[in-house]
């Protein structure tokens, strides 16, 4: 354990935290209005780690589907982080399989965000994502907790709340837009995931937006090489 | 607890572990080709217009309508994390407006 750049990266969390408090507590409440105790929403905040498919599993939950149809939808939801994971990888060429396993197990859209808004922080330097991650994943499963037990006292509503994570999902886009063509990308999947989302159920959209983007970006670059091949071939005498 | 909770938490926990795990363990192990370089290379930009513009411009259930204080609080937020390039900054400063917008809309 590298105490130095775990600590920096656990620092590093704090905007992260501020948004997991309260979608944590609102996860909270809502596992202990379905009839889940405060330790087994802490258990699923713990093991599973994934907002969006937690606040499905509680719905299904109380809506009395079983263990199969709760584990698939889970799986259809989370598919997006293979595309996250398959690009953090390149950052850890040298790490080993049992660090891997942590960092993985604790990815999550915000953690990912936040790495890619600096990529140079996490390059070969596993402690610092384990340090941004281990203070994300504590705030969020002791919200949820908190939020099981006390949850019903807070307005979470209230304080700007609601704009917590949005907000800072809004400031990591800025800082992923580095060339003209980040900004070409960003209008594209902007585009492309406001309408699949409207045309298909479910969390689609986000993967289908992703892979969409990439073989454009990939084409484009192509292209981008062919032309300025062809340009240096013409210079040849 | 409860044998039929822990086990959906249990099936819930092994499918959300492989497809963060496998892409990590394998990618990084291998030499990534180099057109499968440049699609990575847009991938946060891409996700993260995805997670954003529907917040902004579409309701809960994906039909398109522009959300109000959510835009009007965005658009502050964004010019002031491109300027200011803080996170904290622009996330307390997004959170103040969209609270303030909540007395008047």
């Amino acid at each position: 354990m590298n105490p130095g750049p775990f600590k920096e990266g656990a620092k590093a969390a704090t905007p992260i935290i501020l948004g997991f408090v309260p979608v944590g507590m609102a996860f909270g409440v809502l596992a202990q209005k379905a009839g889940m105790t405060p330790w087994e929403a802490g258990l699923m905040s713990l093991l599973v780690y994934a907002g969006s498919s937690q606040f499905i599993a509680v719905e299904m939950l109380s809506g009395g589907s079983g263990w199969l149809p709760i584990t698939l939808t889970t799986f259809f939801v989370n598919l997006r982080h293979l595309l996250m994971g398959s690009r953090l990888s390149l950052h850890f060429k040298r790490s080993s399989l049992g660090i891997l396993s942590l960092l993985s197990a604790q990815l999550t859209d915000e953690s990912f965000a936040l790495a890619m808004a600096e990529p140079s922080k996490i390059e070969d330097r596993p402690h610092y994502l384990l340090g941004l991650q281990v203070a994300s994943q504590l705030a969020w499963v002791t919200a949820t907790i908190g939020g099981a037990l006390f949850g019903s006292l807070i307005d979470r509503n209230g304080y700007g709340l609601p704009f917590a994570l949005p907000g800072l999902f809004i400031c990591l886009l800025v800082l992923q837009i580095r060339s003209p063509t980040h900004v070409g990308m960003m209008i594209l999947s902007g585009a492309l995931a406001l309408f699949f989302r409207w045309a298909f159920a479910g969390n689609w959209y986000i993967v289908l937006t992703a892979v969409v983007t990439s073989v454009t970006a990939v084409t484009i670059e192509w292209v981008r090489r062919k032309r300025k091949g062809q340009a240096l071939e013409g210079l040849e005498p | 607890m409860r044998l039929e909770i822990v086990s959906v938490i249990l099936g819930m926990a092994v499918v959300t572990f492989l497809p963060r795990f496998l892409p990590m363990a394998l990618l990084s192990r291998w030499t990534i080709p180099e057109k499968l370089r440049w699609g990575l290379e847009y991938i946060p930009v891409a996700i993260l217009s995805a997670i954003v513009f529907p917040i902004l411009l579409s309701d809960g259930r994906g039909i398109p309508g522009v959300q109000w204080p959510f835009l009007i609080a965005a658009v502050p937020t964004f010019i002031f994390a491109w300027r200011v390039r803080s996170l904290w900054g622009s996330v307390i400063l997004g959170m103040a407006i969209y609270w303030v917008l909540g007395f008047f809309l």
